[in-house]
């Protein structure tokens, strides 16, 4: 089978899953979230207005009509109108994909630069008290709840010390309206430093897990011995030997990572007043805003379905053993 | 499925035995419909509390925490409930008696009306015209008060209490801060009477809500109105203690009881240099009216026409006589320039960025940047402009009542637009540079018996099972006595229109257990409650 045609099938199951996804979305949010419009009740409106601002958003129409025309519409790019907002779905999501992104990016380069290395230390230190060490820490922040290392950080950082600011992006009020202009400044970076960090501490235990019992299966290997064998020193082995045969799982956890990093830490964002696009959901389901609450998660999708095919593309590249058949 | 038959025509002539004689004696089960615990944990233990005394008075009861918006569809939407516990929020509107009133209307009983309990009583109908046709205030007083004096007896909807909003705002940064019911410190009178104690000019409010949009024509929530108001001009204000003082009218004369006269301020102008005349007021009422818009609809409703008479006088024609004209839909309907929206024809379709922000307000409008800011500055050109002080109001937004919290300790803001969580109070008080209120609401949080269905079809039973809650232990426990004991729908801190002398159904079992007695309720050997 050569390359192109194993591209494109994999393509089309990608488009297929896609597919599968956007109509289990549709039918669940549907079925499962209550009336967008019964929170209306409180604001004093009658039935009669209820059902006014129903028709407006096509809830009056069959089910599957409307499932027909939002799928129309997805086909065409067009996510529909938020019911909460009143304003196009696509307008309010790319803004906040943008900042989820980077928050998460930030976190996950932080997680892999520091995790990689230190997981493939620890398995040259196997057994030491620093190998126990390392690995207890690592699985403490993977198991602390972000909620709570997340406000502990503000209560300290804070609130106590008062180094960084503990919400939002940006010190307000603020001129800058571009993308660029809002985070190539150092304000936003000091916004940036405590969640980042947060997530940061919560994702290094996956890579430095990984890594270190990779590594340990690694030194198993002949060409280790061999390469012991032709006296090259420890370090050496380590880096340029091991290391590089065990990145692969790495590899892969990274990807997955990456993927599901489009929806957010819908608790960090939270705890930080982050404006991402995991609180955006959060918001969504809470008013059964169904067109903003369907397209954030269609995003998600895509996200981890592209990330997953890049991944097994790359795999051909990262290792000789892994072929197209 | 073979088994089936023969085990039912086994058990068929056991139940036919047994049954007759318990279900006609033993009074119906019933389900308490509350909030889950997560949406609010007042509502969840009151439920508990009442639930635990229902149960000893012999009624089988199952408390079923709801989801919110399914718990108001099953309400409003379906009336499929026996009992419910929700609440009504105390806009400013709603302290004009006619709302709350009118949510024991009987001609608000149908599917999705205001009155899901079904309370039908034709003397309180034909009061409820009355009052709202009364002009003079003090006749229309003594009309509500008889209103709640009547309906107290057959208890159709006990107001369970009353919770404070309880506030806090940084007192070494801004004074004269005004406080107002249902609105706590965030009303519109702020930024026209608050002062700087610092430099800064601008107040900081922060808060988790934020406006759904600011189009005036399309937004439905408390949040966007409370936001928009400040940059609107409309006829007529509400004071503080609820009065209508005139704004951008200078006059308002009541012609005839369907004729109202209004005379403009001079010279007043739009943000962009716009004179606001008499043909804009007519356009905006005239624009509101033929766009439908839901969200003013019942304010709208009493009005037939509106036209203008002169430069800056306007006539307004109202289909009916209506007493809480002035005070609601004069207050509510901002003025809107009309060179800008005339040529708008689907208000409700605009895109966020193309949503005209001009008004002629005390402030103007800067930003709206969703789920992070707001701005107003300070329109020196306005009428109010040499009494303010302030040079702007920012708004920060939070994703939720914590970030604010720590907003507020870490003097990011001046104050909050919202209330504070119950655990905070405590540490706000322990700030050096905070002061706490608590504000009295007049909306309240109910329960609402469906007089369709056993036993609450029955008013003994009614008026024994509100002699069981145990109302001051609520407040007391769950409120930390942050709030008050609910009588009528006209909340007590309303206190024009309350009525002080109704029945007030205190807490007791003893009275509650006569009261069935009374009726001829019994109990049997499990002392389980047994039907007349």
């Amino acid at each position: 089978m050569n390359r192109a045609r194993y591209l494109l099938r994999r393509l089309l199951q990608a488009l297929l899953a896609l597919f599968i996804i956007a109509t289990l979305l549709f039918f669940l949010f549907r079925l499962g979230l209550p009336d967008p419009t019964a929170a209306l009740i409180t604001e004093g409106l009658s039935l009669e207005e209820r059902e006014m601002v129903r028709a407006r958003f096509g809830l009056d129409r069959p089910l599957f009509e409307q499932y027909l025309i939002y799928l129309g519409n997805i086909v065409q790019g067009d996510f529909g109108f938020s019911f909460s907002y009143r304003a196009p779905v696509a307008d309010i999501i790319w803004e906040r994909l943008a900042n989820t992104l980077v928050l998460m990016l930030s976190a996950i380069l932080i997680a892999y630069a520091i995790g990689v290395p230190l997981g493939a230390w620890l398995s040259w230190r196997r057994g030491s008290g620093t190998d126990t060490a390392g690995i207890i820490l690592g699985l403490m922040f993977r198991s602390a709840p972000m909620f709570w290392t997340g406000m502990m950080a503000i209560l300290i950082f804070g609130v106590s010390l008062g180094w960084f600011p503990t919400s939002g992006m940006r010190t307000l009020p603020y001129e800058a309206t571009g993308f660029f202009d809002k985070i190539f400044t150092l304000d936003f970076l000091a916004h940036l430093i405590l969640p980042a960090l947060i997530v940061a501490l919560y994702y290094l235990g996956s890579p430095l897990l990984i890594m270190r019992n990779t590594m340990m299966e690694v030194y198993g290997e002949d060409f280790i011995e061999m390469a012991r064998a032709k006296g090259l020193p420890e370090r050496r082995i380590l880096y340029h030997h091991a290391a590089r045969n065990a990145l692969l799982p790495v590899v892969t956890q990274l990807a997955v990572t990456i993927g599901l990093a489009a929806g957010g830490q819908v608790v960090v964002e939270v705890v930080f007043s982050w404006p991402g696009l995991g609180r955006e959901i959060l918001n969504a389901v809470r008013t059964s805003d169904f067109p903003l609450a369907q397209a954030s998660f269609l995003i998600m999708a895509a996200f981890v379905i592209t990330l997953n095919l890049l991944v097994d593309i790359l795999y051909t590249t990262l290792d000789p053993r892994v072929t197209l058949q | 499925m073979k088994p089936l038959p023969i085990l039912s025509t086994l058990l068929l002539p056991v139940a036919l035995l047994t049954t007759p004689v318990l279900a006609q004696q033993r009074v119906a089960p019933v389900e308490l419909i509350t909030t889950t615990e997560a949406y609010d944990p007042i509502r969840y233990e009151a439920a508990f509390i009442i639930a635990e005394a229902w149960r000893e008075l012999g009624l089988d009861v199952t408390v079923r925490p709801t989801e919110f918006r399914t718990a108001l569809d099953r309400f409003y939407g379906n009336q499929d409930f026996d009992a419910v516990i929700l609440g009504w929020s105390g806009r400013v509107d709603r302290l004009d008696p006619q709302f709350f009133l009118g949510t024991l209307d009987s001609r608000q009983s149908e599917l999705g009306g205001n009155n899901p309990g079904g309370y039908i009583n034709p003397e309180y109908d034909a009061l409820y015209d009355a009052q709202s046709q009364q002009f003079d205030p003090d006749n229309r007083r003594d009309i509500v008060w008889e209103m709640q004096e009547l309906y107290m007896p057959d208890i159709p909807t006990v107001v369970l209490f009353h919770r404070d909003e309880v506030v806090a705002y940084n007192h070494n940064t801004f004074t004269d801060i005004p406080v107002m019911a249902g609105e706590g410190l965030y009303s519109e009178w702020t930024p026209l009477q608050a002062r700087p104690l610092t430099d800064r000019a601008v107040l900081r409010i922060g808060g988790p809500q934020e406006p759904d949009n600011v189009n005036p024509l399309d937004s439905t929530s408390v949040w966007g109105w409370k936001w928009m108001r400040m940059y609107y001009d409309r006829l007529v204000r509400l004071s503080a203690d609820v009065e209508p003082v005139p704004w951008a009218a200078v006059e308002v004369t009541a012609v005839d009881e369907t004729t109202v006269d209004v005379t403009l301020r001079e010279g007043m102008r739009f943000h962009d240099g716009e004179p606001v005349t008499a043909a804009d007021v007519a356009f905006t009422f005239n624009y509101y009216m033929t766009q439908d818009y839901s969200y003013f609809n019942a304010y709208l409703a009493p009005l037939a026409a509106v036209e203008q008479t002169g430069e800056l006088s306007v006539r307004f024609t109202l289909s009916e006589p209506s007493a809480p004209f002035a005070i609601i839909t004069l207050s509510q309907i901002p003025i809107l320039p009309r060179h800008i929206w005339e040529s708008i024809d689907n208000p409700g379709e605009l895109s966020p960025e193309d949503i005209p922000t001009v008004g002629s307000g005390p402030l103007r409008f800067e930003r709206h940047d969703r789920g992070e800011f707001m701005s107003l500055s300070r329109n020196d050109d306005h009428f109010s402009a040499g009494t303010v002080a302030l040079e702007g109001v920012e708004f920060i937004i939070y994703a939720d009542m914590e970030g604010v919290f720590t907003g507020l300790l870490t003097e990011q803001i001046d104050m909050t637009a919202w209330r504070m969580e119950p655990g905070q109070i405590p540490l706000a008080e322990a700030e050096d540079h905070l002061t706490v209120i608590s504000v009295p609401d007049f909306g309240y949080f109910h329960l609402t018996y469906n007089l369709r269905r056993e036993p609450f079809n029955d008013r003994a039973a009614r008026r024994a099972l509100t002699m069981a809650m145990d109302r001051e232990r609520m407040v007391n426990v769950l409120l930390d006595g942050r709030g008050e004991v609910g009588t009528t729908v006209v909340a007590p801190v309303n206190a024009f229109w309350h009525n002080p002398f109704t029945e007030r159904f205190d807490y007791d079992m003893d009275a509650a257990r006569a009261e069935l007695e009374t009726a001829g309720y019994t109990w049997d050997a499990e002392g389980r409650l047994l039907r007349p």
